[in-house]
């Protein structure tokens, strides 16, 4: 079967059953619970069979790779945007991964969100956020990684807001919102810089002119600032360095939304990035230390706050955050074929976790039983070692969460107040008479026409 | 069918009587069981008139068509799909509108503006393009929209656009009346005033957020996306005058990305909706002007798609907005966030995703618009092109924001039961959604529509391979 057509049914069939139960939704329809929960599972299926058979072409191909150029989305002048998509030993883990984790996650979801009023939208939000990650893992161009890259985005602040009723939710999706948006200006930048450079943002393009193939002199500096915009993009996506800060709170959302997002596949699209993006970063010693830096400096600090947390959830979200440090770290160090294997089991185990945490306390009562009786701590930690003093002080740094947040509200958020303050003064509109309101509408309900 | 588009009849004249009949008919002196009913035909009835006009272009492959009885109006490649696109968001304003924002004269206030604005799209003479921008100040100065004191500002501003105008049309035709090339300093410093004060640049932002404060929003929707001084710039650049001859065009491209980050900025601290809503769409619309003065076809192109979208995108939102006030008392001055997502979520998903097309969610028509835009700024200029992308970071937070405010959180108690869309309501907006997203899937559609407008403008020559400017 030919490879593109089964490329275009992988992506098209979360699209299209996004796509058409929005619109039905939007003119009236509705659906009961047991009509979407078996959909779903029957795309996912589907995508699965899909994939199957998209693996073994991969394999029985010569270069174990293949490439899909489907023509250009858009042209314009010497403008292209390529709609073009490869297929290798980088995608199929990424991408088996989205699809395997996102469907037992959908089929968790149709027992755990039962008649919650938020039940289609959980399901739609998750077939979006399917179709994202899949495009940001298959593209062949950062153009179309970052379409994906957005709708991955976008989709996991809406799922953090899943549960609107609540305010922590709604303020936490806001932050996460801004990080996000934060990190992935360094991503844009990057790509319209890679087009005004270079002519392209394809990941052939790159790997060409990190090997010198097309015979041009690149400055090094273009190659370091391209770099670095990417390992700031990547650190964000995955809550790394200064953007560390977003993991624990995007746990505000229900936990199967938390399993395949922040314990699975969106956090480790950073990964992802600086995977592809390796042969550009290893040009640069710049964009390789900081890289290496921030990878280590996050598992250290993420390691010893994820010991200070009182919450399941909030736990494994440090601990994961640890553990993509170790994986950028190893990125860092050329060892990629380890960070793959690593991304895969870190996505696995983490996911697994996450959909168990509900049940934490249920799991510890029985092994506890199970054991006979009731379980002695060992009281054997590292953390042991340190001198008592230390480990007070340690304590409190990860209790305030290494001042992360503190440091944020002074380098960034106070200036930018300050500035908007001076721009109030100079604009003289602060509502010198306030806005009144209508004047008709009673107090209370309005229900108008 | 084709040869029915070739037919010479006077579509524009036809389009422009309908709209001046709509005015007059939709006043209180003509007692009517439903004005909106009416204003809706005469509405359809002119876009149909409009439609025919830029399909004949289309189809005979002309850049211009003039007006078999008003050889004053035309249809061209710059003017045909906005205009197009005017009369069908002046159609959405009128269907979304609440019942009391079209009570008395606010109908014919609008069929004032729409004749107006329309005057100007179509015309192809300097005097009759006056006439059409003093058209348009009427309904603000006679209090069509109520009371004079809400519309001081506004109703100051346009006026002063207006005589700024026609200073330079004075400055025109005293000087090179045939060359606009050649136009002298004094006409070509008033018509950069007209654009910067009619378009909202800073330092001259205010007058546009103090219209959007206070009465109908819908006619304040239709008066900002009539985006004149975006026309007046493609309209200028077409006639010959390049940003590399007159440096005072550059100005006005850093002015207006100046106004993008101020007002985004601004809105950061901003908890009223309407304000809030107003500085979104005030930076979005600034970027139309840096994409038509970027001097290469990717600007140029983005800031025509930019142009469509954020007219499309910002009359859905500032309609939502409008119907959640007439519902629920407190959307006005919100102190904690409503949580009317509970209540309206069709309204939510209405506003989020004409909220994200505007600032560029992939996937709806703003995503292919502002790539294409940045690419162009960013290759006229490196800083410029930052700029924006940073702008249109805070406005997706600034916009999110206003999301949160208005449909998420704690649903206030005194909030029972609230309307969903409305049929009349949901039906024009999933039409408008369906534009942004089928042109976003297939933007080779809007970009081929927009083809022949781009080709009218002057480009800058590159001789670098891969940036060789001008359309194949």
């Amino acid at each position: 079967m030919n490879p593109s057509l089964l490329l275009f049914g992988l992506l098209g069939l979360p699209l299209a059953s996004f796509l058409l139960w929005s619109c039905f939704w939007l003119l009236g329809f509705t659906w009961p619970e047991k009509i979407i929960g078996r959909t779903v599972k029957v795309v996912y299926g589907l995508m699965f069979l899909l994939f199957l058979t998209l693996c073994l072409q991969v394999y029985q191909n010569p270069q174990h790779a293949i490439e899909i150029r489907v023509g250009d989305w858009f042209q314009l002048n010497h403008y292209e945007y390529p709609l073009a998509f490869q297929l290798d030993y980088i995608t199929m883990p990424f991408a088996g991964l989205t699809i395997l984790l996102s469907g037992i996650v959908a089929s968790f979801s149709v027992t755990y969100l039962h008649r919650d009023p938020g039940f289609l939208r959980f399901f739609l939000l998750l077939l979006l956020f399917s179709f994202g990650a899949l495009l940001v893992f298959t593209a062949s161009s950062l153009d179309l990684l970052i379409g994906g890259w957005e709708l991955v985005g976008i989709t996991s602040v809406l799922l953090i807001a899943f549960f609107q009723y609540r305010p922590e939710p709604v303020k936490n999706a806001l932050k996460v919102f801004a990080t996000y948006r934060l990190a992935d200006l360094c991503i844009l930048v990057a790509v319209f810089l890679a087009h005004q450079w270079y002519g392209s943002a394809e990941w052939s393009r790159f790997r060409e002119i990190a090997s010198h193939q097309d015979g041009h002199e690149i400055p090094a500096t273009m190659f370091s600032l391209i770099a670095v915009l990417l390992v700031l993009a990547a650190s964000g996506k995955s809550s790394q360095g200064p953007f560390c800060g977003w993991l624990a709170r995007a746990m505000e959302g229900p936990t199967p939304s938390s399993a395949i997002f922040y314990g699975a596949i969106s956090v480790h699209a950073g990964p992802y990035l600086l995977l592809r993006a390796a042969p550009v970063i290893h040009q640069s010693l710049t964009a390789t230390i900081l890289l290496f830096f921030i990878g280590s400096t996050t598992a250290v600090l993420a390691t010893m706050i994820q010991r200070s947390c009182s919450d399941a959830k909030t736990s494994l979200a440090y601990a994961s955050q640890t553990q993509l440090g170790i994986i950028f770290c190893e990125i860092a160090l050329g060892w990629h074929t380890l960070a793959l294997i690593h991304v895969v089991g870190h996505a696995t185990v983490r996911a697994m976790q996450f959909l168990r945490s509900p049940s934490m306390l249920s799991d510890y009562h029985r092994q506890h039983s199970g054991a006979g009786g009731v379980l002695q701590a060992t009281g054997k930690h590292y953390d042991a070692l340190l001198p008592v003093k230390w480990q007070r002080k340690l304590y409190c740094f990860a209790m305030f969460r290494g001042f992360h947040e503190a440091l944020w509200e002074r380098i960034l958020w106070r200036p930018l107040y300050a500035l908007i303050r001076l721009l109030v003064k100079i604009e003289r509109a602060p509502s010198r008479h306030p806005m009144k309101p209508n004047p008709s509408p009673p107090p209370s309900i309005v229900v108008a026409e | 069918m084709t040869t029915f588009f070739l037919l010479p009849l006077p579509y524009l004249s036809l389009g422009l009587l309908a709209l001046l009949f709509g005015a007059v008919f939709c006043s209180p002196r003509f007692p009517s069981f439903n004005r909106r009913r009416i204003a809706l035909v005469v509405l359809g009835f002119s876009l149909v008139m409009f439609v025919l006009a830029l399909l004949k272009i289309q189809v005979r492959s002309v850049t211009a068509e003039s007006d078999p009885w008003l050889p004053c109006f035309s249809t061209d490649a710059i003017d045909g799909l906005p205009l197009v696109v005017f009369l069908f968001v002046a159609i959405l304003a009128v269907c979304l509108a609440p019942r009391r924002d079209i009570r008395d004269r606010c109908l014919s206030g609008i069929f004032l503006l729409v004749t107006g604005t329309t005057c100007i799209y179509a015309s192809n003479h300097l005097w009759v393009v006056n006439l059409g921008w003093w058209l348009t100040c009427v309904p603000f100065v006679g209090a069509f929209f109520g009371r004079t004191e809400d519309h001081k500002q506004t109703s100051i501003a346009l006026i002063v656009s207006a005589i700024l105008l026609t200073l330079s049309t004075i400055f025109l035709h005293a000087s090179h009346w045939s060359n606009v090339a050649n136009i002298s300093q004094w006409s070509l410093f008033f018509l950069v005033m007209t654009v910067i004060l009619r378009k909202g640049i800073f330092p001259f932002h205010s007058w546009t957020l103090r219209s959007f404060e206070s009465g109908p929003l819908l006619p304040k929707a239709l008066l900002f996306n009539s985006h004149l001084g975006a026309l007046l710039v493609a309209r200028a650049q077409s006639s010959g005058m390049s940003v590399l001859d007159h440096p005072s065009l550059e100005w006005l491209s850093i002015l207006a990305l100046v106004t993008a980050l101020v007002t985004s900025l601004r809105g950061l601290i901003e908890k009223k909706p309407r304000r809030l809503m107003a500085f979104v769409c005030i930076s979005q619309a600034s970027f139309i002007l840096s994409g038509l003065l970027a001097t290469n076809a990717e600007g140029v192109m983005g800031g025509m798609l930019h142009w469509m979208v954020v007219t499309l995108a910002s009359t859905a939102l500032i309609g939502i907005v409008r119907i959640l006030e007439v519902r629920v008392i407190d959307v006005a001055d919100p102190t904690v966030p409503l949580g009317l997502a509970v209540r309206a979520p069709r309204l939510a998903v209405f506003f989020l995703i004409s909220g994200l097309a505007l600032v560029g969610l992939p996937g709806t028509m703003g995503y292919c618009a502002e790539d294409l835009l940045f690419h162009g700024v960013q290759d006229h200029h490196s800083v410029m092109g930052v700029a924006l992308l940073l702008a249109t970071a805070i406005n997706a937070i600034n916009l999110m924001r206003l999301y949160s405010v208005l449909f998420l959180g704690v649903l206030p108690k005194n909030v029972i039961e609230v309307p969903d869309a409305l049929p009349r309501e949901r039906w024009p907006l999933t039409a408008l959604m369906m534009i942004l997203i089928v042109g976003g899937l297939y933007p080779r559609w809007p970009i081929a529509l927009r083809h022949d407008a781009v080709k009218s403008i002057p480009l800058r020559v590159n001789d670098l391979p891969h940036h060789e400017d001008g359309l194949h």
